[in-house]
């Protein structure tokens, strides 16, 4: 080995300076998305060479190798899932039919939702659009929580994406490669999201410790925080949307270097130790697809099915209404005459309580409409008979209602109310 | 005094490994770091690039190429990760340099030896690895004894199996 080093020393030491440039070249120079290089340290928006470098080099094998598994396994479990797979389908159509009603309805409210956040300008953001990812690696260290997805930049991740699962928040993306992308997981000590505990309503930053557990810092001793209870985002960190399961309370410790302040250890949702698939957020702007918009169409249709139901409906109890017996009007027209004996004639739509003592001033008291009459005579000729020579002077007394009289009503043989005033029939 | 009385003759004499070995090895001791963990439940309880600094700088007597192996592979690990890039880079390099110092006065072929060196050097590593970001960098790092611990003996286990089944790969005169 001696006689090599000596005989390509400078040829090593021009190797070594060589590299030792290419890496801090490396390190300090920052590649956008665009291809665009930048010095700046603190422009956030690009990626070191070296590390974009390191996941060049690192990521074809583990996507070799999570393939290769995926495929071997795949064969296997292929032939065993073939033997009930008529049966699961069919069930499975049943259950899209049924998810599909369901969801036309959850992005109805969606929709409305949107609209009265509108309103009140509120500031919070709705999911709308994720892209599902595969881990398929790590950082391999204990001191750095991150793991890779198989998606990258050409799948339309960015930055300070969220992640998330179906159980709860993962992590967010920290840095984009063509096609894979670096996830920092919410139980890395560098890490920060904003969350709020559920009952309590108490606000805090998640972060992780050295144990690999999520915890939440910075909170006053409280006695109410008990375990089991559930936290939740808190939406102020503007990367994660608010509302999204986090995880829950395991158990409250000192904080042993301040006093009155507390760690909250916290058991995430999603299980961070085994990572498959997750969901990436990759817009909260509402987006709907081909097919969620189809179903929403469906949806208002037959919603308006519904509403043209409802008002035939009230058209028909209406005509119902008309034709059920109710009050008379006195402005209405005068009804045609009704033969004797007839059902209308019977049951007058007349429904007043007949005045006790009827003067001139009562309406229909001192002078009785021909029609009337004529409606009122069986039932008049029925119980008393009425007095035709009062007839004439009723009338005369009934032609200016506002004048005072001339002359004392004349006698009746009929008991006042009688006769002349409508009367209800029995 | 096998260990350290063996024949400076044999102990000077540098082991010799096919080339694609010096490229292949490394390359998947990095690329296993960074997949294994998925399937422990995060449980990184070893540290592979280290070994393979470790295996080659013993086997090596240059102490020079004991530390550039340890620093690629350190610094490929901290691109790997999110934290600031050399820190394992250092460490890894101290690894290289002191296994190859330490080759001159002890009996490499000795497996024990090669292992015990493994558990320290592992906790060498640690030790320096949260220096540099509490003291020197000033970042507020928690850290486990217990891990640590844990990777320590995780390695020594790993290069108890590894060591031998890369001496197979040896050059022989």
């Amino acid at each position: 080995m001696e006689p090599f080093l000596v005989r390509y020393r400078n040829l090593l030491v021009l190797l070594a300076m060589l590299v030792a440039q290419l890496v801090g070249l490396a390190v300090q120079v920052r590649r956008t998305d665009g291809g665009r290089s930048s010095l700046d340290a603190r422009d956030p928006s690009g990626v070191r060479l070296i590390r974009m470098w390191a996941n060049a080099i690192v990521t074809p094998p583990e996507l070799l190798i999570h393939s290769s598994k995926t495929g071997s396994l795949g064969l296997w479990q292929s032939y065993l899932d073939l033997r009930h797979v008529h049966e699961e389908n069919q069930e499975l159509e049943k259950t899209i039919g049924r998810l599909r009603l369901e969801q036309a309805s959850l992005l109805e409210d969606a929709r409305q939702g949107q609209r009265l956040q509108a309103l009140l300008d509120f500031q919070q953001k709705y999911i709308y659009t994720t892209k599902a990812a595969q881990a398929i690696g790590s950082s391999g260290s204990e001191q750095s929580r991150v793991f890779y997805l198989d998606k990258g930049s050409a799948d339309g991740l960015e930055r300070d994406m969220a992640v998330i699962t179906a159980d709860g928040i993962v992590g967010k993306v920290r840095e984009v490669f063509r096609n894979s992308a670096q996830v920092l997981a919410i139980n890395d000590q560098t890490s920060g999201a904003g969350v709020i505990l559920e009952t309590t309503r108490i606000r805090g930053v998640l972060r992780g410790n050295a144990a690999g557990q999520p915890q939440i810092v910075g909170l006053l001793a409280d006695q109410r925080i008990k375990p089991g209870e559930k936290v939740l985002t808190a939406g102020g960190d503007q990367i994660f949307p608010r509302g999204l399961p986090v995880g829950v309370v395991d158990k409250v410790v000192r904080d042993p270097d301040r006093d009155s302040f507390i760690f909250v250890i916290v058991t995430p949702a999603a299980h961070m130790a085994q990572l498959d698939e997750v969901l990436v957020i990759t817009s909260t702007q509402p987006r709907f697809s081909p097919k969620q918009q189809q179903d929403l169409a469906t949806s208002e249709a037959l919603m308006g099915a519904e509403a043209a139901a409802i008002k035939e409906q009230k058209k028909a109890s209406e005509i119902m209404g008309e034709r059920l017996p109710g009050l008379t009007d006195p402005n209405a027209p005068p009804a045609p005459p009704v033969a004797p004996g007839s059902p209308a004639a019977v049951s007058p739509p007349v429904k007043t309580a007949p005045p006790l003592h009827p003067d001139r001033y009562t309406p229909g008291g001192a002078a009785v409409p021909e029609d009337t009459k004529q409606a009122a005579a069986p039932s008049a000729n029925a119980s008393a008979k009425p007095d035709v020579k009062a007839k004439p002077k009723t009338d005369k007394t009934t032609a200016r209602p506002g004048s005072s009289p001339a002359k004392p009503a004349p006698k009746t043989d009929s008991k006042p109310g009688q006769g002349t005033a409508p009367r209800r029939n029995p | 005094m096998a260990v350290l009385g063996a024949s400076m003759h044999r102990d000077i004499e540098a082991q010799r490994y096919p080339l694609l070995m010096y490229a292949l090895v490394p390359l998947v001791a990095l690329v296993l770091q960074a997949w294994l963990p998925r399937l422990l439940r995060g449980h990184v309880w070893f540290d592979l690039p280290l070994l393979v600094t470790i295996y080659f700088a013993l086997g090596r007597r240059s102490p020079i190429q004991g530390m550039m192996t340890g620093a690629v592979l350190g610094l490929f690990e901290d691109a790997l990760g999110h934290h600031a890039i050399g820190i394992n880079g250092i460490t890894k390099t101290v690894a290289g340099f002191l296994a190859a110092s330490l080759r001159i006065y002890i009996e490499v072929d000795n497996l024990p030896i090669r292992v015990i060196l493994s558990f320290l050097l592992s906790l060498l590593t640690s030790v320096m690895f949260i220096f540099i970001n509490r003291v020197l960098l000033g970042f507020d790092l928690e850290w486990n004894l217990l891990s640590e611990f844990l990777k320590a003996v995780g390695n020594t286990a790993i290069a108890f199996m590894l060591f031998p089944l890369l001496d197979r790969a040896r050059v022989r005169d």
